[in-house]
């Protein structure tokens, strides 16, 4: 798989709502029918949310080759505790999921705590460059490295969660399970598009442990089903600290960094890049960023409202008594964080694009300028790109031809029959 | 200006005092350049030294103009105003001297670090001022 987001085109009607909401313009309308450019995506689902006919859809996954599976152990994104009525037992969501036939679940909130900890420790470690930005959200990541490359240096090289998480479970099962590593198989839950290509796609140079990722709405209704009769003993000791990195500002908080900003929303997200692009913010230590509203409990595939499944977290925070927290130890996690258990390289990706001089590169700039000037300037999207600008650059780069505009044709229309 | 290799100049009003749209400029200016494929590391010097020229503009000048000027081996962007001129012009090189009013510090700017940032990010840093206006213009080789 090298997408996450399929485009159902017997459903698209080229309407343009996709097109218009993707922060990157990676979106084209051609004949009739919405198109992604895969260099240009982010991954961030603005697309699926904008869609009023259903015509996104995640990649599809076979859902239950878990079953046939020999050792399956199922990771659920910390958002997914948010996702049922407030009070629900985190245990019986275990339980539940246990029951759908996974040998194992690994509770990624324990993970969460660790990567807290690393990432405490690479701040304090850090010299010169601030503010260090949290490379938690996979489409953020991409956006900086398609839009922001000067901002790659300020990027945290700390793996996210689901990748520790994945790979202590895979870990713990060999040895407490005597089962040997070739038939584990680590099946995420997940809320979001972004995470799901980043088990193909990973953003570091390291090959992802995650064998498969199972979009958190297609798997809810069986879950659900199973919650209400479980018993209260859990499979693995969630940590309410890292269980807060399912909410916007719960990272910042759990890493307990002094000056931090926590930003969600990807037009805010934009501002607050360009923001530290011109020198500011250099007084604060970490910047969070999320695509989804209040973070990963916002997530495109979660089933609940963003703002109930908060609260639903919240009230696990502070209705979870201390002893319950996994706790981890400053040896363990220090002998992992010697070995760089947590560290990840973030590369420059090589586009394809051909090099053009500076002088080349004018040239063009300005072709494109003269045939804005051409346009009427409403942004309209009715010649399948989202702005006049766009499509300026677009027939600049020959993908589309001056007359797909329908007020210039309009136009030619009525001056030819004007002379006539 | 030096006519050799010239290729390129965008440019942009900047309002004395208009505090909601100060930063525009230099974003633009930005957003073009990284159109234009240059290096991240030479964006990100050009847009310190092309924010901090136009807060200057808004907060002490009585408005003026910011031009970038792309030649085939270097960038310069050139600040230029109306008045009304720097009185003491080492004085305002130092970091931390400062003439903002409190009002204006209220809202994040006049730390006193605009000259001096702008120097220290420029290979090339050249500053004339009278009552009737100030010229700032800073190279950036590439």
């Amino acid at each position: 798989m090298d997408f996450s987001i399929l485009l159902d085109s017997d459903k698209c009607r080229g309407c343009t709502n996709c097109m218009k909401k993707c922060p990157t313009q990676a979106i084209r309308i051609k004949n009739e029918k919405a198109v992604i450019d895969k260099n240009k995506c982010i991954y961030c689902g603005e697309c699926i949310k904008a869609c009023p006919y259903n015509a996104y859809s995640p990649y599809e996954v076979n859902k239950n080759d878990f079953v046939e599976t020999k050792f399956s152990i199922a990771i659920p994104s910390t958002a997914l505790y948010g996702q049922f009525p407030k009070g629900t037992e985190i245990c019986n969501i275990q339980n539940s999921i246990l029951k759908l036939g996974f040998d194992y679940v690994y509770d990624e909130s324990y993970a969460a705590e660790l990567t807290s900890k690393a990432i405490a420790r690479k701040i304090s470690e850090s010299e010169g460059v601030k503010p260090i930005i949290s490379t938690n959200c996979p489409a953020i990541v991409r956006l900086i490295k398609i839009r922001y490359l000067s901002l790659l240096d300020n990027l945290i090289t700390v793996e996210s969660p689901m990748e520790i998480a994945a790979r202590l479970a895979k870990h713990n099962a060999h040895e407490n399970f005597d089962v040997c590593s070739e038939d584990i198989k680590i099946y995420y839950i997940s809320p979001c598009p972004a995470e799901m290509l980043s088990i193909t796609n990973p953003i570091g140079t390291k090959k992802s442990s995650i064998d498969s990722v199972i979009p958190l709405n297609s798997i809810y209704g069986d879950i659900y089903r199973e919650v209400c009769k479980n018993t209260k003993l859990c499979n693995s000791t969630p940590s309410i600290k890292g269980i807060k990195w399912a909410i916007a500002g719960g990272q910042s908080e759990t890493i307990n960094v002094s000056s931090y900003i926590s930003v969600y929303g990807i037009e805010n997200i934009i501002d607050i890049l360009e923001e530290i692009e011109n020198g500011k913010l250099h007084d604060i230590d970490y910047v969070e960023l999320s695509v989804c509203t209040e973070g990963c409990v916002g997530g495109i595939f979660n089933v609940e409202n963003p703002f109930i499944a908060k609260r639903n977290i919240d009230y696990i925070i502070k209705n979870t008594k201390e002893t319950f927290n996994a706790g981890i130890s400053d040896e363990v996690f220090n002998d992992l964080y010697e070995k760089n258990f947590f560290d990840i390289e973030i590369i420059k990706e090589d586009t394809n694009k051909r090099k053009l001089t500076l002088a080349e590169a004018v040239e063009r700039m300005e072709r494109i300028e003269q045939i804005t000037a051409l346009l009427p300037g409403l942004d309209c999207g009715s010649c399948g790109s989202p702005t006049c600008r766009a499509y300026a650059e677009d027939i600049c780069d020959g993908h589309a031809d001056l007359y797909g505009c329908i007020l210039l044709k309009a136009n030619k229309k009525r001056l030819n029959s004007e002379e006539l | 200006m030096d006519k050799e290799n010239f290729l390129k100049r965008y440019s942009c009003d900047v309002v004395a005092n208009n505090f909601s749209n100060a930063g525009k400029g230099s974003s633009d200016i930005k957003k073009n350049l990284k159109l234009l494929n240059i290096d991240p590391a030479i964006i990100r010097r050009i847009a310190i030294v092309s924010y901090e020229a136009e807060i200057n503009l808004v907060i002490h000048s009585l408005g003026g103009k910011l031009h970038c000027d792309i030649y085939e081996h270097k960038i310069i962007i050139i600040s230029e105003d109306i008045g009304p001129g720097i009185p003491n012009v080492e004085l305002a090189m130092t970091e931390g001297y400062s003439t903002a009013s409190s009002s204006v510090r209220e809202f994040g700017f006049g730390a006193g670090m605009g000259l001096p940032n702008m120097k220290k990010w420029s290979d090339d840093f050249n500053i004339t001022t009278k009552k009737t206006g100030t010229e700032i213009s800073m190279t950036i080789n590439i």
